[in-house]
């Protein structure tokens, strides 16, 4: 009789890189429709372009460069959708092309791969594209399905604040960040799925939140505007550039959110919720160098 | 401080073949197997010189191998009758093994040395000791460590309690867990007997909380007895580990590179207490053990098996398999290893034997590490699996010693968990190995 | 230079397998510093150029004077001469491009390369070979950093040469003429030709492969 023969564990928890990717998805879809409902058909359509071409680059270097192709994986649709949940409605159809390319290519697979990036693909295309393009980038329309949408200045920069309405979404922004209420549905769906932790979100948030009280701001206005949970949700416990250990994600969440809570009040920008995020990701390796885990059996007693 | 739980760990899944449900149910029934094939190395330390011929007659629990020194065990007959061969066998080990293969007469003709005393009480504690190592008893839980060397404290260390490993945190096994709901006054005697040889006041019985009957069981064998306690602990697996079981009851940690005596602990398991108490009550040697027999066979089931049974004997005591197996589990499916023929005896650390069908054997490839941190999370010990693969991978003993890859305690967690499949433990279990070949070679 | 080299062989030798942008990557900072435009490119590499050959010529004329423990300083002073001398040249001449360029014209003084062949070569070559060392490495960094310039210019402003090139509704991708653009090109740029050389070498030793 032939028996296989293999190394201890002989059994694998269920989740898979696969899984975990697809899970992200089904929590990134819930900002995605209150995206579409809020902006229109049109939002879909750059979502899908995001998407499409960032699988598309994934592809295509993969196979020009002869290495196993690996969009079964799922994380170039992530990526894809992460970044065209960051842009405006109004983006012209080119912009998250350049971005996912950028993404994809650029930053993940010069790099070596699913898990080798040292920033965030998505988060870095977005950096990339607004440093390029600010006025693209940033010109944000009052939600409604109307064709001809009017533009309209963020929270941040002088859109009256209704904490109610910026809960649910109804402000201008870009497709994924408006509505907290989705976000936040999402945050509870990845917890209780066990894909993230809670340390990264909820410390990120309250770092900002406690620096932003000492600096006298509106606190609720804060964390309700911009990107602010979009990142702390879905950017900043991005697996490959977070720390590892939890003592690390505190480290990491806690400087994210004073970072933003610092260039949001004397920065040149509105928003920081980005460049925070981009930052501590280039940290991350830092921090997970001098932060470790106490061994068992080693230091005191 | 009591901890009734450990750093990291897992919950391993339970729904294979129904997993500890399985049998977790079912008595301990007697298998008395044909032949025996009963190698002269089942514990861990000097093999025993065997002392019988082919053509012989044994009898059961006869001595047919001698303990070759301090380090080593006598080695019994585990059915009576003739002694086919005496010859060296590939089994688990990487070279040849001296195995003696005895064909069961099944007259079941004993010999027994005569036993100690009839109650723990009446036992003179300074014969305690010697009679374990007269009756080949090592660690039943897996590492067969020899009993009586555990139990002899090293000049300068004083041990002040012994903890029963009731933990059983392996997928699959009940062997203990049934042994402590139906021998619980052999548990307690054994331990007992430890204690008075040791002249230890505490015991102290650690039980994973999943198995209610057997504290309830154990609970009610302690009744009334000074010094013994048994301690539910929170379901988590590696907590059968010994380190992590110490840290578990006591709060503790074993010093890196120390022995538990260090902390002035001793652990057991659950069958070794039950041995201690049948050799010395009885003067019956180690020549069975309980071994839960499950997975894709047709009714799992828990057997007191004779030590040098075949597996594939003890699965057609279960009925058989239940469609081909593709892998055949020595141990539970976190720690245990592959047979490769069903043809391999049942040893004394044996606790389990479980069969995978073709599908559940399925290999994985390996692929890229997306950093997700949960080896690191899970990890008992507190190592950082993802980095150290890297340096085991390039072969860079110097750093992987550095990065702590000895205190590894080859639990699985990290494989276990990983969701791109990378094969961390037994890269560690690799790496742990050269060194130690290599510290070998140096000396 | 254990090997004697054929002049063409030392000029080539600057231009391509040595490129000191791309093979040696000396001189970075002007590169990632004035590659905002193809012109900016030219201008810079061919000061340097200037400068490069004629302390290489100098040096290599007193190469038997100059007392080794002092050389690094009297080699800086013979290259700070022809700095200034190109410096008030373009003032002089194209004041337009020597406002665009600021600051990295004096700046060359410190430029790696131009230290960089003093010290390797000029110091331990005759005149002619040491010209020519010049010449070559100056033009292969010229090309280097136009390439470079030429592609941040294009993309980054649309234009070519000052030239519009893709046309008025193009939106220029202006990261390509700030600092991370300049990054990014140049690793792109260095990472193609490791690409092309790399071939070119296996190509050359299967070559010599099959004569053997």
């Amino acid at each position: 009789m032939e028996l296989h023969v293999s190394n201890a564990p002989q059994i694998y928890a269920k989740d898979s890189t696969r899984t975990l990717m697809y899970d992200v998805i089904l929590a990134l879809l819930l900002p995605s429709f209150a995206g579409i409902w809020f902006f229109g058909l049109r939002a879909a359509l750059v979502l899908v372009i995001a998407i499409a071409a960032a699988v598309l680059s994934e592809y295509g270097y993969q196979k020009i460069l002869h290495k196993p192709v690996t969009i079964n994986d799922l994380s170039a649709v992530v990526t894809g959708l992460l970044l065209g949940l960051n842009l405006p409605v109004s983006a012209p159809w080119w912009l998250p092309v350049i971005g996912s390319v950028f993404a994809i290519v650029l930053i993940k697979q010069l790099f070596g791969g699913l898990g080798d990036n040292f920033l965030n693909p998505a988060l870095s295309a977005r950096a990339v594209l607004l440093a390029s393009w600010p006025t693209l980038m940033t010109n944000f329309t009052r939600p409604g399905p109307s064709l001809d949408a009017v533009s309209s200045a963020t929270v941040l920069s002088g859109y009256p604040s209704i904490p109610l309405q910026m809960f649910i979404g109804n402000i201008p922004g870009t497709i994924g960040e408006v509505s907290k209420a989705a976000i936040l549905l999402g945050f509870l769906y990845l917890l209780l799925r066990g894909v993230i932790s809670w340390r990264i979100p909820v410390v990120f948030v309250g770092a900002y939140a406690l620096l932003a009280l000492m600096l006298g701001n509106d606190v609720l206005t804060g964390v309700l505007s911009g990107g602010l949970l979009f990142g702390a949700v879905f950017m900043a416990p991005d697996y490959t550039t977070s720390p590892m250990t939890a003592k690390g994600q505190y480290i990491f969440a806690a400087a994210c959110g004073l970072i933003v809570a610092l260039i949001r009040n004397f920065g040149a920008y509105p928003e920081g919720v980005t460049y925070a995020i981009l930052l501590l990701n280039i940290v991350t390796p830092l921090i997970d160098r001098s932060v470790k885990n106490k061994v068992y059996g080693k230091g005191k007693q | 401080m009591p901890q009734y739980s450990i750093r990291g760990g897992v919950h391993p899944l339970d729904d294979l073949h129904s997993g500890k449900k399985a049998t977790n149910g079912s008595p301990i029934q007697a298998f008395i197997p044909e032949t025996v094939q009963i190698p002269m190395s089942l514990f861990l330390g000097k093999p025993s010189v065997p002392c019988v011929k082919a053509g012989d007659h044994v009898d059961l629990g006869q001595v047919i191998g001698e303990a070759d020194g301090f380090m080593s065990l006598p080695t019994h007959a585990s059915v009576s009758g003739e002694v086919l061969s005496v010859e060296p066998q590939m089994l688990m080990a990487a070279a040849p093994v001296v195995t003696v293969t005895i064909k069961n007469d099944f007259k079941d003709t004993w010999v027994r040395r005569k036993p100690l005393g009839q109650s723990v009480d009446g036992v003179d504690p300074a014969a305690i000791i010697p009679a374990i190592q007269a009756a080949g008893i090592c660690g039943a839980g897996g590492a067969t460590f020899p009993t009586h060397v555990k139990l002899t404290i090293p000049e300068g260390k004083t041990c002040d309690s012994i903890i029963v490993n009731g933990a059983e945190c392996e997928t699959h096994v009940t062997a203990d867990h049934r042994t402590m709901v139906e021998q619980p006054a052999r548990v307690v005697e054994g331990l007992r007997l430890a204690m008075r040889a040791l002249g230890v006041q505490h015991g102290i019985i650690g039980i994973e909380d999943n198995k209610k009957d057997a504290i309830a069981a154990m609970q009610e064998a302690i009744r009334g007895q000074e010094g013994l306690h048994v301690m539910p602990l929170f379901t988590k697996y590696p907590q059968g580990g010994e380190k992590q079981l110490i840290y578990a009851i006591t709060g503790y940690e074993v010093p890196s590179k120390g022995l538990p005596i260090d902390i002035g602990v001793v652990v057991l398991n659950v069958g070794t207490t039950v041995a201690i108490a049948e050799a010395v009550l009885e003067g019956t040697p180690f020549i069975s053990r309980v071994t839960t027999v499950t997975g894709c066979v047709q009714t799992p089931k828990n057997l007191r098996v004779r030590i040098g049974a075949s597996i594939a004997e003890a699965i057609a005591a279960c009925g058989g398999y239940g469609e081909q197996p593709g892998k055949v589990i020595m141990g539970g499916c976190m720690t245990g290893f592959c047979v490769p023929h069903d043809g391999m005896p049942i040893m004394k650390g044996n606790n389990a034997i479980v069969a995978l069908t073709q599908k559940e054997s399925k290999a994985y490839e390996e692929t890229n590490c997306i950093r997700c941190g949960r080896c690191v999370q899970v990890c008992p010990v507190g190592l950082n699996p993802y980095k150290l693969k890297y340096i085991c991978d390039r072969g860079d003993l110097k750093a992987a010693e550095e990065n702590d890859v000895m205190e590894c305690v080859v639990c699985g967690c990290c494989s276990y968990i990983c969701p791109a499949r990378r094969q961390l433990t037994s890269s560690f279990k690799i790496t742990k190995d050269a060194i130690m070949l290599e510290a070998r070679r140096a000396k | 230079m254990s090997k004697k080299q054929s002049l063409s062989g030392v000029f080539f030798n600057g231009i391509l397998v040595e490129n000191p942008t791309f093979r040696l990557v000396l001189g970075t900072c002007p590169t990632i510093a004035v590659t905002t435009s193809a012109l900016n490119g030219i201008g810079m590499g061919l000061a340097a150029t200037f400068v490069l050959v004629g302390s290489n010529v100098v040096i290599s004329l007193l190469r038997n004077f100059i007392p080794d423990k002092v050389r690094i300083p009297a080699f800086v002073v013979v290259i700070c001469t022809f700095v200034t001398l190109i410096q008030m040249l373009m003032q002089a001449y194209v004041p337009s491009l020597y406002a665009s360029l600021g600051l990295f014209i004096p700046l060359i003084v410190v430029n790696c390369i131009i230290l960089a062949r003093a010290e390797a070569y000029a110091s331990k070559n005759g005149v002619a070979a040491s010209a020519v060392d010049g010449l070559g490495m100056g033009i292969g960094f010229t090309l280097a950093i136009t390439v470079i310039g030429a592609i941040r210019e294009l993309f980054g402003s649309g234009t070519l040469f000052g030239f519009n090139l893709l046309g008025a509704g193009y939106q220029p991708m202006l990261i390509l003429i700030l600092a991370p653009g300049g990054f990014i090109i140049y690793g792109l740029t260095l990472g193609v030709m490791n690409i092309i050389m790399n071939r070119a070498e296996a190509n050359k030793s299967a070559k010599e492969g099959v004569e053997a």
